[in-house]
């Protein structure tokens, strides 16, 4: 695990073909800027864990209940 | 071949029936192979199950059934990688969230998974808009009748 400060408008490079700029500091946020190639997902940590959190749930259920819906 | 699923009895399958999902799901990405069997009881509805854990299943719907509108934005690369080249091939279903209450009953829109049916290849995928939701309540459109 790399812990590393940058400034406003400096970047980090990693591997061959991602490179991450800081654009903007806010007391609250930072904005970042992320170029990557297309094959590489990038996404919102919670939204990753929101979906994980989902399919457990999902899995967690005796499906007979569908058997008393129809369209 | 023969799985014996914790909710849904005993299923029959062949090699050729086998999806693969190289990425597993999230949650679960240790599971790379499922079956697709639609739900005898009521036909809107699928299991996307595990063979290689009997008590992971996933109840999925086509998501054409909860909004007429649903529109996926896959992008090329995404596209390649699961081998699709004619939309035929692709098939697109989301996880449903069951609950004792129907009208809790919930798709996850945000997260459609999608299969190459010809290849048997599939990913879940994680849209990164906000358009759609994780909880989208299915009975909001349709009008369920009990069997009570």
């Amino acid at each position: 695990m790399l812990v590393i400060s940058r400034k406003k408008g400096e970047s980090l490079l990693i591997g061959d073909d991602i490179a991450i700029t800081i654009v903007g500091i806010n007391d609250n946020s930072v904005r970042i800027s992320i170029s990557a190639p297309k094959s590489v997902t990038i996404l919102r940590e919670e939204l990753y864990k929101q979906v994980k959190e989902e399919n457990i749930k999902a899995t967690n259920f005796d499906s007979s209940i569908l058997k008393t819906i129809k369209k | 071949m023969k799985i014996c699923t914790k909710y849904h009895g005993e299923r029959e399958y062949e090699e050729k029936d086998i999806i693969i999902f190289n990425k597993g799901l999230p949650g679960f990405e240790y599971l790379k192979k499922f079956i697709l069997f639609p739900v005898e009881e009521n036909e809107v509805f699928s299991i996307l199950h595990s063979i290689e854990d009997d008590k992971i299943g996933f109840v999925v719907i086509s998501p054409y059934y909860v909004m007429e509108d649903y529109e996926v934005d896959i992008d090329d690369e995404k596209i390649k990688e699961l081998n699709i080249t004619v939309s035929e091939d692709a098939l697109v279903l989301n996880t449903v969230t069951l609950n004792s209450e129907i009208k809790d009953i919930t798709a996850n829109l945000q997260a459609p998974i999608i299969i190459n049916i010809k290849d048997k290849i599939g990913e879940q995928i994680i849209l990164s808009d906000d358009k759609y939701k994780i909880k989208y309540p299915l009975f909001r459109e349709w009008k369920y009748v009990s069997n009570f």
